[in-house]
């Protein structure tokens, strides 16, 4: 079962840096699926999205005595897996690969999502089609809004949240959000 | 910041802000008595709904598929490779232990080539056959 972030145990584990450096297989038992979920969905690569996630604890391990509380766990994880992530696309050799996976093989995102028996198979397919939208939508922002778009809409995170984790102003990342959101209506066919 | 009339419908940003929470008063009020942007509103909602929801099962299945790969017993593979090599190394043990009985008997043979030359030699070298050695020497003695 995944926790939320204001889950007991996180509750239990923020105050106390001690706590993070006693009991640091907790925190990776706790966030991992988040940090590699973000991984996964910004890189749309397997392996590469595993990797990062390994170094995003790793980083996390040699940096846990620095750690200043002055945002929670998970955005302060989340920080250092954007820097990483954004490492991984600019790496050229990973850009081949990317490009050419893409090409050959996309992801049906939308088939993944457990049919709901209350609509019918029309509106249920519509709905498909709209995810697939969002989907592919998402992978032609550019590097800034795409990170933006999932900070908010796959990790629920907060506007305040999304600008610690990504160095960015509260205003820039609102200004990334509205030309995301504007993108992603334009592709389901509303006007921007 | 201007405010559109009721005729006119919100723009992306107004949305936006409707989806992200906290919009203005009259940005609410126009959504209510709007249906074309509640129309919309609702489908943006449902469709970014949708999308997180499908990304998240999405990314449980591959966290679950690599942690299939990672568990695949290897026993299973490792015995079958070890078969495989056992049997190799038996193979090959097969045809050196041929080959060393193959040569070994390939060295035993020019001893018996050349006790057998020699036989043909001195049966070329006969004057007559052997049969009629007897009879050749009664002529000599005549």
């Amino acid at each position: 079962m995944e926790l939320s972030a204001t889950s007991e145990l996180e509750r239990a584990i923020r105050p106390d840096v001690a706590a993070l450096a006693g009991d640091f297989e907790a925190l990776v038992r706790l966030y991992r699926p988040k940090v590699f979920r973000f991984a996964l969905v910004s890189l749309r690569d397997l392996d590469a999205a595993e990797s990062v996630t390994q170094d995003c604890f790793l980083r996390a391990y040699h940096a846990r005595v620095g750690f200043r509380q002055d945002c929670g766990m998970q955005t302060w994880l989340m920080q250092i897996a954007v820097n990483l992530i954004r490492d991984q696309i600019r790496n050229r050799r990973f850009q081949f690969w990317r490009r050419a996976s893409l090409t050959s093989e996309p992801v049906d995102v939308a088939g993944h999502r457990i049919a709901d028996g209350a609509r019918s198979p029309e509106a249920q397919a519509l709905l498909n089609e709209r995810v697939a939208a969002v989907w592919e939508a998402a992978a032609k922002l550019p590097e800034r809004q795409r990170t933006v778009f999932l900070l908010r809409f796959v990790e629920d995170m907060d506007l305040l949240e999304i600008a610690y984790a990504t160095g960015m102003k509260e205003g820039t990342v609102k200004t990334h959000l509205f030309r995301a959101m504007r993108a992603v209506r334009t592709r389901l066919g509303g006007t921007a | 910041m201007r405010r559109p009339s009721i005729e006119e419908h919100l723009s992306s940003d107004r949305l936006s802000e409707c989806i992200l929470g906290e919009p203005d008063a009259w940005i609410a009020q126009h959504i209510e008595r709007c249906p074309a942007c509640r129309a919309e509103l609702g489908n943006l909602r449902e469709a970014l709904g949708e999308f997180r929801g499908a990304v998240r099962s999405w990314s449980e299945s591959q966290a679950q598929a690599a942690l299939a790969i990672d568990s695949r017993p290897p026993e299973s593979h490792s015995w079958i490779a070890s078969h495989q090599l056992a049997l190799a190394l038996l193979l090959a043990a097969v045809c050196i232990l041929t080959s060393i009985v193959w040569h070994g008997g390939e060295s035993a043979a020019p001893a018996s080539d050349a006790v057998l030359l020699n036989q043909v030699d001195a049966e070329v070298s006969r004057a007559v056959p052997s049969s009629m050695e007897p009879l050749m020497k009664l002529v000599v003695q005549e």
